[in-house]
């Protein structure tokens, strides 16, 4: 293969087609857009190119095309023509006009050719963003251009699958059908106020609400309403996405993409072309990267075929709903780009539109088959890495059909559903949270494969073909010495070799360097900062003891009984447990509010002697070695340590001298004797964060500098509010959410005792020895 | 008269020989020629002990009668040693329990009124109401715990007392009840010799303060061996604040002395000479080996922790402390010292499941450190069994778990100081002020049932004259993370262990297995 284009020969000719005109080019920062710009800059000398860039940020549009000039598609020319070259020609071959199509003011009034390359990249956007970018912002430019006087050539690059759902050959002409653009896209604009109406009911707010409920209860009222617009949010941009799709498909198209991109090629030509203009319309099929130029297997970012091919060398897609026989109708970008400028140069007559297909299906096709064959050998070839476990071995496709794969698929959710619902149930341990990781992982996959299998159904099941006939009649038409660079025939890609040698090294290579990176270390704890203006707020239940308020009841209990009632005792309280766990279920504070009614005529001085004697060796038997030098640690490190807990503060007295701060409850009591009320209400879920919030403006605290040290999803408001949250042994929800966020896991309690060595302990105090 | 000690030289008709191995054990083909080192059999008991105790109290050496030490509104303190002695404990009644019943009945006859019993504990644990009730026996616990029967705390302030300072300088800091007394009485149970006569009171009794004067790195190595009084410079410490003490209260010592019956019946092959074995030894050996290794973790635990040696008491001699230590230590030797000639190249040693430190607790890491290097090498009278720049390779499995209430300052020493250094004299100067006066520890040490902060240090400490004198420690089924930690190898068979070793001592070294226990000091001539 020819690698050396770059270098242009003199009987090339380079700029005789476009020399001395001024071209107008949207789309620029875009995969195609970018390429188009490269290929006028580095070949067409003699070219003047206005792009429009709108600013992003706090970035001009002139300053996103300096940087856009650093990109790896400008790589090859930098390095042939030098730097200072670079920006030569940027600042005098280059008209940067800020802004959008929707907010332009006005376009040069000597515009020869105008390439419309912007559109929206994604296939599934809501109903409303995909009708702005491809209908509405299509009649914006005819209505600028309209107003700037001009009269240019417009080169409105659309996409072969604008024929939408059909079989057999399409050919390059106007698409038949009668979809009323303009009441289609009023009724796209509509359609947001409307679902926004209706995410409003109150039967969606109702359902919204239950599920933020079911999930989030646990962490307090706050965090699910917390949850609930988010998600109420969700829901609209997802019943517009419906919109979208359902309308397309109900139209004859298989996605709102390719409706809107049909629609906009008849806004353009009823606005430019029947309005007395010149009008080509160039429609490539699946743009890939680039076959020669600006170097082999240049691409930007994934394309609509990669994240498929990533997934499958990932080991992902163990099958997958396309027709082993229907066309896969790839293109490499660099054909595409000098197909559009070789339109852009030979202009058809005012009225007459001119239509291209950029496409490989009909003269060189590449199967399904044929394309999983290829991905197969060369990731069989070169697998990719498993991180530090070897290679990822890829699987064997059988094509069983679109229907077992979408059984396979539902089971596989479905299984997947249930396992998790099963997870959040059963208590937490380190096995459970190796079956979530591995179960989170599995689910992902899942959805990966759900998104693709339902987006590219329609295309990897195509069994259309897109006529070309035009295309390659104008690239015969190109002088021989031409065509070597400026050519842009698909018969002479070698699938074999693009594929395997071009396409897949290109976009295989982002990730490989990703996956081959070591893995972090999760070594151990950072040494603490010295300094005294941050707390360490630990909860007590869970995360500094193993133990709980019904087993701590149960040590009091033993301890203070003779072994003869222990039967009684532990059967009156089996018998309400189930009172128990439903208050539990209800809410947090309710349980122990219910619970401490055991402690009902419990004498405070005998249970101190207790304390002293049994319980607090039961403790300590029940406490985390870790826990606790991590709370001496930050002791040493001078921050203040807090402990927040529902328990009673006598029960806890055996670890007080750990802690600045105690904040526990309190038993009412009468002339020494409990009554089985609480002082005051349980510190539970967010009234904790509302504590810690009040704790540290009174002290001075810098919450964001401070650690906190949970371990069960009702504690998520307030290990929030510390910059530095800790989930310790974490229940399943709380785990979910820390990976989610970043948190650090702690597995505390190696050492920790059983709780029958502990209850053993209270077993043998005064009264049963 | 029983049996002496033995020294096997190991040829074709040996048998595999027991070898332990923390809570298990199994028998070892030693390399022929590996010499072998069994204690004396055990030594018939006193006849009538409540008659021996009788005879020592009213005939002591060097001091009067104790019915004539005693007198009405005296002040009378009765100490005695703690659960680290003997091991592991013995059947009830304890040896204590009968002397101090004896104790109180002559102090009760002469109307003595101010009487109390205080556990010589140091920096140990406090003993629990039940373990103090099995020592002392129900009548002595009844009466006077908790008000007048109590743990000895090294970190009350207000019940301790400075009485001066030895001529080396040394602080002497001391019970202030004991001290106050008219008169001690120590009941003592010597079943090594490094322990007993001058170190009863004065270490005992003692604060961190007073402790750190023999505890410490410099001391450890050079006592060689600290099982060897005359050659231990630690013993030398405490006789000269045992000499500072006698000048400051009267001390009445009760020693006694047990045999070598450190196993019960069920387990007695583990008491024999493995070739004397018959079949019933053979079939229980077989059957306690495949039950042990069937049971889950934590019941196998407790049944070692459940196990009571059903020894004899060899001697019960009252008196000064310097007159009766003597007499001591000559029943402990009868009992103990086998002779042997030489230095091997490498030294063998089966680590049981217990050692003073984890009674009723967990074996950790530091532990077995301690009684591998500290108590196990130092089992030598003259020189170490192995010659210096030699291997040591002991059997035990250095499991990597800890009790959280008996050992919490261990856990950290194991996690944060040894991944620093391992070197004594280093942990020594660093660490060892802080872990000794953490206030958290502390008060872990006085009111639950934690070893002093300093404690895992001296555990240590223990063994840094083995450090120093060894080129190779190895651990034949050691866990590799922990023994790592702790600087030493790990082997997973013998063959592999010597292999490891043969860099150090080439590959036919001359090896000695110390067989124990039951307990065996070798006198390396």
């Amino acid at each position: 293969m020819a690698a050396d284009i770059v270098d242009d020969g003199p009987a090339a000719g380079p700029g005789e087609h476009l020399a001395g005109r001024h071209v107008l080019l949207t789309g620029a920062t875009g995969f195609l857009g970018q390429a188009t710009l490269e290929k006028l800059l580095s070949t067409y000398p003699d070219t003047h190119v206005s792009v429009l860039i709108r600013p992003r940020g706090s970035m001009t549009g002139a300053e996103r095309l300096t940087k856009l000039l650093r990109k790896p598609v400008f790589r090859k020319w930098r390095e042939a023509v030098g730097s200072d070259e670079v920006e030569r020609v940027a600042a005098q071959r280059v008209t940067v006009i800020e802004g959008d199509l929707g907010t332009v003011a006005e376009l040069p009034a000597d515009l020869d050719v105008v390439i419309h390359g912007a559109s929206t990249v994604s296939f599934d956007p809501p109903i409303d963003e995909a009708f702005d970018t491809n209908v509405a912002g299509v009649v914006q430019l005819y209505e600028t251009l309209a107003a700037s006087g001009a009269d240019p050539h417009v080169v409105h690059v659309s996409t072969a699958y604008v024929a939408g759902v059909r079989k057999g050959v399409v050919t390059e002409a106007s698409l038949t059908h009668d979809v009323d653009w303009r009441a289609e896209a009023a009724a796209a604009a509509a359609a947001r106020a409307q679902v926004e109406t209706a995410s409003r009911r109150p039967e969606v707010l109702r359902k919204v609400m239950a599920e933020a409920r079911s999930e989030h209860r646990k962490a307090g009222p706050q965090a699910v309403v917390e949850s609930a617009e988010p998600a109420r949010i969700e829901w609209v941009n997802k019943r517009l996405v419906d919109y979208g799709r359902t309308r397309a498909q109900s139209l004859g198209w298989p996605d709102v993409y390719t409706l809107t991109k049909a629609l906009g090629e008849r806004a353009a030509e009823q606005m430019w072309a029947q309005t007395g203009h010149r009008l080509s319309i160039v429609r490539p099929a699946i743009v890939e990267s680039s076959l020669r130029y600006p170097y082999p297997g240049w691409i930007d970012g994934f394309k609509m075929a990669d994240p498929l091919i990533i997934a499958y060398g990932r080991g992902i897609l163990p099958e997958f709903p396309g027709l082993p026989d229907s066309v896969l109708d790839l293109i490499p970008v660099d054909l595409v780009v000098n197909a559009i400028l070789a339109v852009a140069a030979a202009p058809p007559e005012p009225r007459e539109p001119g239509y291209y297909h950029v496409s490989s299906g009909a003269r060189n096709p590449l199967p399904f088959r044929g394309m999983y064959e290829n991905v197969h050998a060369y990731f069989s070839r070169h697998p990719m890495p498993d991180s530090e476990r070897g290679h990822i071995q890829v699987p064997s496709w059988q094509f069983p059909g679109s229907t077992q794969v979408e059984r396979m698929l539902k089971t596989g959710e479905r299984a997947v559903e249930l396992a998790q619902r099963t997870l959040m149930r059963v208590p937490a341990s380190d096995r459970t949270r190796t079956w979530m990781r591995s179960l989170h992982r599995r689910q992902q996959d899942l959805e990966v494969l759900r998104t693709y299998a339902d987006l590219y159904q329609s295309y990897t099941q195509a069994e259309v073909i897109y006529d070309d006939s035009r295309t390659r009649a104008l690239h015969e038409s190109l002088p021989p010495q031409r065509r070597l660079v400026h050519g842009f025939d698909a018969a002479e890609i070698d699938w074999e070799h693009y594929l395997q040698e071009v396409h897949f090294p290109g976009v295989t290579a982002s990730m490989r360097a990703f996956s081959s990176r070591p893995r972090a270390k999760s070594g151990g704890d950072a040494a603490l900062p010295q300094r005294t203006d941050v707390a360490a707020v630990f909860d007590l239940e869970g995360t500094v003891v193993a133990s709980n308020t019904v087993e701590q009841y149960i040590w009091v209990r033993l301890a203070a009984i003779p072994r003869s009632q222990w039967p009684r005792e532990l059967t009156d309280l089996l018998r309400s447990l189930p009172r128990y766990l439903l208050a539990e279920r209800r809410d947090r504070g309710d349980f122990i509010r219910t619970f401490m009614r055991r402690y009902e005529g419990v004498d405070e001085e005998q249970l101190r002697k207790l304390i002293d004697e049994t319980l607090g060796e039961a403790l300590l038997q029940r406490a985390m070695p870790e826990a606790i030098r991590r709370i001496r640690q930050h002791r040493a490190a001078g921050h203040r340590t807090v402990l927040i807990t529902g328990t009673i503060d006598v029960l806890v007295e055996p670890i007080a001298p750990l802690f600045d701060e105690v904040v526990a409850g309190r038993m009412h009591s009468r002339d020494g004797v409990w009554t089985g009320y609480l002082d005051s209400p349980p510190l539970v879920d967010e009234a904790r964060a509302a504590w810690l919030r009040r704790y540290a403006e009174s002290t001075g605290v810098d919450l964001a500098q401070s650690y906190a040290y949970g371990d069960s999803y009702s504690d998520r408001a307030w290990l929030e509010l510390a910059g530095k949250p800790n989930a310790v042994n974490p229940d399943p929800a709380l785990y979910r959410h820390a990976k989610r966020k970043h948190w650090r896991v702690q597995n505390w309690g190696q050492h920790t005792r059983s709780r029958l060595e502990a209850l053993a302990v209270t077993g043998s105090s005064e009264v049963n020895r | 008269m029983s049996r002496p000690g033995f020294v096997l030289t190991v040829d074709e008709r040996t048998p595999p020989l027991l070898v332990h191995q923390g809570e298990g054990f199994r028998l070892e083909r030693l390399p022929l020629g590996s010499r072998v080192i069994y204690p004396p059999d055990s030594l018939k008991g006193v006849r009538n002990v409540d008659a021996e105790i009788q005879h020592a109290l009213l005939n002591p050496l060097g001091i009067e009668p104790l019915p004539e030490l005693l007198y009405p509104n005296m002040r009378l303190t009765i100490v005695f040693d703690d659960l680290s002695l003997p091991l592991p404990q013995m059947q009830t009644p304890d040896i204590r329990q009968r002397v101090i019943e004896h104790v109180l009945e002559l102090a009760a006859a002469k109307g003595v009124d101010d009487v109390e019993l205080i556990v010589a504990n140091a920096l140990h644990r406090r003993m629990t109401p039940a373990e103090i009730k099995r020592v002392v026996g129900e009548r002595v616990f009844r009466s006077f715990f908790p008000e007048h029967l109590r743990n000895h705390d090294a970190e009350d302030r207000a019940n301790l007392v400075e009485i001066g300072k030895t001529k080396h300088g040394e602080v002497v800091e001391l019970n202030r009840r004991a001290m106050e007394s008219d008169l001690i009485v120590y009941v003592n149970i010597t079943t090594t010799p490094m322990s007993g006569g001058p170190k009863s009171v004065s270490v005992g009794l003692a604060s961190y303060r007073s402790l750190r004067h023999h505890h410490n790195v410099h001391t450890l190595r050079h006592s060689r061996s600290f099982n060897d009084p005359p050659n231990s410079a630690m013993h030398h410490s405490y006789e000269r604040m045992a000499d500072l003490i006698g000048g400051h209260v009267k001390v009445f010592t009760i020693e006694t002395s047990l045999n070598n019956d450190t196993f019960p019946t069920a387990t007695s092959f583990l008491n024999k000479r493995e070739w004397e074995w018959n079949v019933a030894d053979q079939a229980s050996y077989l059957a306690v080996k495949r039950g042990n290794e069937l049971m889950p973790a934590r019941a196998r635990r407790k049944v070692w922790q459940k196990n009571v040696a059903p020894y004899a008491v060899t001697g019960v001699n009252a008196g000064l402390p310097s007159e009766v230590h003597p007499v001591t230590l000559d029943n402990v030797h009868r009992q103990q010292v086998t002779e042997v000639q030489g230095q091997a190249d490498v030294a063998i040693f089966g680590l049981p499941y217990i050692c003073p430190y984890n009674v009723n607790s967990i074996m950790n890491p530091i532990l077995v450190m301690s009684l591998g290097l500290g108590y196990f090498f130092n089992l030598y009278k003259n020189r170490p069994i192995v010659r210096k720049g030699g291997a040591a390779i002991f059997y035990h499995p250095v499991e990597h778990e800890f009790h959280p209430v008996h050992h919490p300052s261990y856990i950290d020493f194991f996690d944060e100081v040894l991944t620093q250094s391992t070197d004594p004299v280093v942990l020594e100067t660093k660490y060892e002020e802080q872990f000794a006066t953490d206030p958290w520890y502390i008060q872990l040490y006085r009111k639950s049932y934690a070893y002093h902060g300093v404690h895992p240090f001296y555990m240590w400490y223990w063994g840094a004259h083995a450090l120093e004198h060894l080129g190779e420690v190895i651990f034949v089924g050691g866990n590799r993370r922990t023994t790592a930690r702790m600087g030493f190898k790990a082997a997973s068979t013998l063959a592999d262990a010597l292999e490891i070793a043969s860099h150090t001592v080439g590959r036919s070294p001359s090896i000695t297995y110390q067989h124990a226990p039951p307990l065996v000091v070798a006198d390396v001539r």
